[in-house]
């Protein structure tokens, strides 16, 4: 896929970057008030490490743009042309939230009748992969518009975003402490 | 039948009953069995109030209709609430497996592999899908004369519970280490390799459960301090006072979440750094792969709580899945009946498209979730890879939060001390080494520490964030850095050669933490150090 260690690299320059942002408005931020920073800041210097390619990734942003004290934020880590892919992003999603209204109202429901026990199981196993769908939608950010095929590959996307994530995270917890320690 | 379960859920959801298993189940619990023809016998127990009759079963009947939850092998009193919530929530793949193959009856392989089932849909009950698969694997409250049965069911219970004792999880070993012994024989079939998961998963959490309760204060206090949602403050009730939030309110992930988080915090609340797991996936291979998946899951986060890189832990999930490898071909028929909606006779209006070649691309596309998720080898069915999946990233998830609090914790001015890092990694001399830096600025870096102590609590604030345009990363880094060390560069000769120093440091660093986690392919003359080599020289 893509070069992970140079994803990293932007990711934690992005990171940085963001956190310079928040921090340097505030003092004696409250523990709970560092960490929605640096979570924020984490998540929206990954999405943006991105540059857009991804459905989840523009969603990310775009739902952190919705707070308006996001924006700076979100501003200063995304560079001028990115602006334009938050406006991609809403209009997408409109688009697709208008497609599934359509299909909704068209589609008739279908009349269960007493099937046979394999039929039966079918579609009991169709509904828990639904079930599971729609959980998993929940979960990657911007997921509710995406068909399966799509969601698929965006959550392929997003473990590996996340993992990323976890593992500069958590080298720069452990240099800290050890800076700390010292 | 849906509508009775979603009764059911609604019923469990509503009632805030700490123990929650069995008295609402008490009453759905007619309906639901009536259909799957469960002796009435079993259906006339009163719940009780007792913490331990929340998950005992009815033997008798589970027998012959496989619907016994007898959650009970879990025997002793400590087993508390929570911890069975967290055993449903690990035993929800196996349960997706029973329920997948839609074989309410003809469990007929003995009693253990009927109560391993029964323990199964119990577990099943405490979640969230209300799956209509589910006919009779509902909790039966089962009155006290059921429990010696049940416990003689399950002679291994103490030594469960020895083996639970014994494997102090929270002490810092791997979960592997109590997961491997309990590995149920895989030709019993996937209820009992659901069973055997889960009861392999049950002793986990007695075990930990137990040592939790045990640890005392600290992992409490330390759950406390690393998250103030919900989540914790729920387990560290569970955990401390025995209550238990109701369950029924908790989604799935929410529990999920939740052990993940208490085995998480436990591990770091222990705050023993003998964490050497010897993750070693091939002491069982014959376990069940996703006991093993989530268990490594719960390995990986022990691990990282205790801050382990996780090239170490892939290396030796890949290494665990490397003899369930052979095992994937078997996925290669894909047709089976979890996966019905490939179906081209699918009646649902879900999917009209989802036809051959659409599913065909699915399962491509699921197969490279399977190399992505750990665990996720020896699984077929797009039902349980989907699970695998939502618990994988629920459990990335929840590890960015535990870090970012972490982060939190550790930085009272969120400027994440970079200066303070990038100096002290500058003095290792396997660093110094690796790259071409010239020695004055050799020198002059090597004098920067020493400066670091004092002049870091009186550097001011944060940098301002009047960022110009933005050139290059690398750039903004050296401004941001510099504009940070310049207070501090008053007394040290050659300031301008800074910039170069920090930018190529940084990136040594950056290189250095990750390149041992990537194949390594930049064209840096670095070599790829582990990561404990930071710590060594530190």
């Amino acid at each position: 896929m893509r070069d992970p260690s140079s994803f990293k690299q932007q990711f934690l320059k992005k990171w940085i970057l963001g956190l310079q942002v928040c921090g340097s408005g505030k003092q004696n931020m409250s523990i709970l008030e560092r960490k929605e920073a640096i979570k924020l800041s984490a998540d929206i210097a990954l999405a943006s490490a991105r540059d857009g390619r991804t459905r989840w990734s523009r969603a990310t942003i775009a739902n952190a743009s919705k707070h308006d004290d996001n924006k700076v934020l979100v501003q200063h880590l995304l560079e001028s042309l990115k602006k334009s892919s938050i406006g991609l992003v809403v209009r997408e999603n409109k688009r697709v939230r208008c497609k599934k209204i359509l299909k909704w109202s068209c589609c008739v429901k279908r009349v269960r009748k007493s099937v046979s026990q394999v039929v039966l199981a079918k579609s009991i196993a169709k509904r828990m992969v639904n079930r599971k769908t729609r959980v998993l939608k929940s979960l990657v950010p911007g997921g509710e518009f995406m068909d399966d095929i799509c969601l698929i590959e965006e959550t392929l996307d997003y473990i590996e975003s996340l993992r990323a994530q976890v593992d500069v995270m958590r080298t720069l917890a452990k240099a800290t402490e050890l800076v700390n320690g010292k | 039948m849906d509508m009775r379960d979603k009764d059911k859920y609604e019923l469990e959801e509503s009632n805030n009953n700490p123990i929650n298993y069995h008295s609402p189940g008490g009453m759905p619990v007619d309906r639901r069995f009536n259909s799957t023809s469960i002796p009435n016998s079993s259906l006339g127990l009163i719940p009780t109030d007792n913490q331990m009759s929340v998950c005992r079963g009815d033997l008798a009947g589970a027998a012959s209709c496989s619907s016994a939850s007898v959650i009970d092998s879990f025997g002793p009193s400590m087993w508390e609430h929570p911890t069975n919530s967290q055993n449903l929530v690990f035993c929800d793949v196996s349960v997706q497996n029973i329920a997948s193959s839609s074989n309410t009856v003809g469990i007929g392989k003995g009693v253990p592999a009927s109560l391993r089932n029964g323990i199964d849909r119990t577990l099943e009950m405490g979640w969230n899908p209300p799956n209509s698969m589910l006919k009779g694997g509902f909790f039966l409250p089962n009155a006290s004369g059921m429990l010696p049965q049940s416990l003689s069911q399950f002679p291994a219970d103490s030594a469960f519970i020895e083996r639970a004792a014994r494997f102090s999880c929270f002490n810092g070993e791997s979960f592997n280490d109590m997961v491997n012994p309990f590995g149920a024989p895989e030709s019993m079939g996937l209820f009992s390799r659901g069973g055997g998961m889960m009861q392999g998963t049950g002793e986990n959490f007695m075990g930990s459960g137990m040592k939790s309760v045990s640890g005392g204060q600290a992992p409490k206090n330390f759950m406390k301090a690393v998250e103030a949602s919900k989540d914790v403050s729920m387990s560290v009730n569970h955990m401390a006072t025995n209550k238990g939030s109701p369950l029924k309110n908790e989604t799935k992930s929410d529990s999920l979440a939740r052990s993940r988080d208490e085995a998480k915090q436990g591990m770091v609340g222990s705050g023993n750094a003998s964490d050497e797991a010897e993750f070693s996936g091939g002491g069982g291979q014959d376990e069940p792969s996703m006991l093993e998946g989530n268990c490594r899951e719960l390995s990986a986060k022990s691990l990282d709580s205790k801050k382990r890189k996780r090239n170490g832990q892939d290396a030796e999930c890949d290494q665990a899945k490397g003899t369930p490898q052979s095992a994937e071909p078997a996925k290669g028929s894909p047709e089976t009946q979890p996966k019905g909606d490939q179906k081209p006779n699918s009646t649902t209006s879900k999917d009209p498209g989802k036809q051959g070649k659409q599913g065909e691309k699915i399962s491509e596309r699921m197969k490279f979730l399977q190399d992505l998720v750990p665990g996720c080898s020896k699984v077929t069915g797009k039902a349980v890879m989907l699970d695998e999946i939502i618990n994988y990233v629920q459990s990335l998830q929840r590890q960015v939060e535990f870090l970012s609090m972490k982060l939190a914790t550790v930085n009272p001015r969120l400027d994440l001390n970079i200066e303070g890092l990038l100096a002290k990694d500058v003095f290792s001399p396997k660093m110094l080494q690796l790259h071409a830096v010239p020695p004055s600025s050799l020198a002059f870096s090597l004098e920067m520490p020493m400066a670091y102590p004092p002049s870091l609590p009186s550097q001011p604030g944060l940098i301002p964030t009047a960022f110009p345009g933005m050139d290059s990363h690398s750039d903004i880094i050296r401004r941001t850095i510099n504009s940070q060390l310049t207070p501090m560069t008053a007394g040290f000769k050659e300031p301008a050669q800074l910039p170069n120093v920090w930018d190529d440091e940084l990136r040594n660093v950056v290189q250095m933490s990750y390149g041992t986690s990537t194949p390594h392919d930049s064209q840096d003359v670095n070599e790829p150090l582990p990561p404990d080599h930071l710590k060594v020289e530190l």
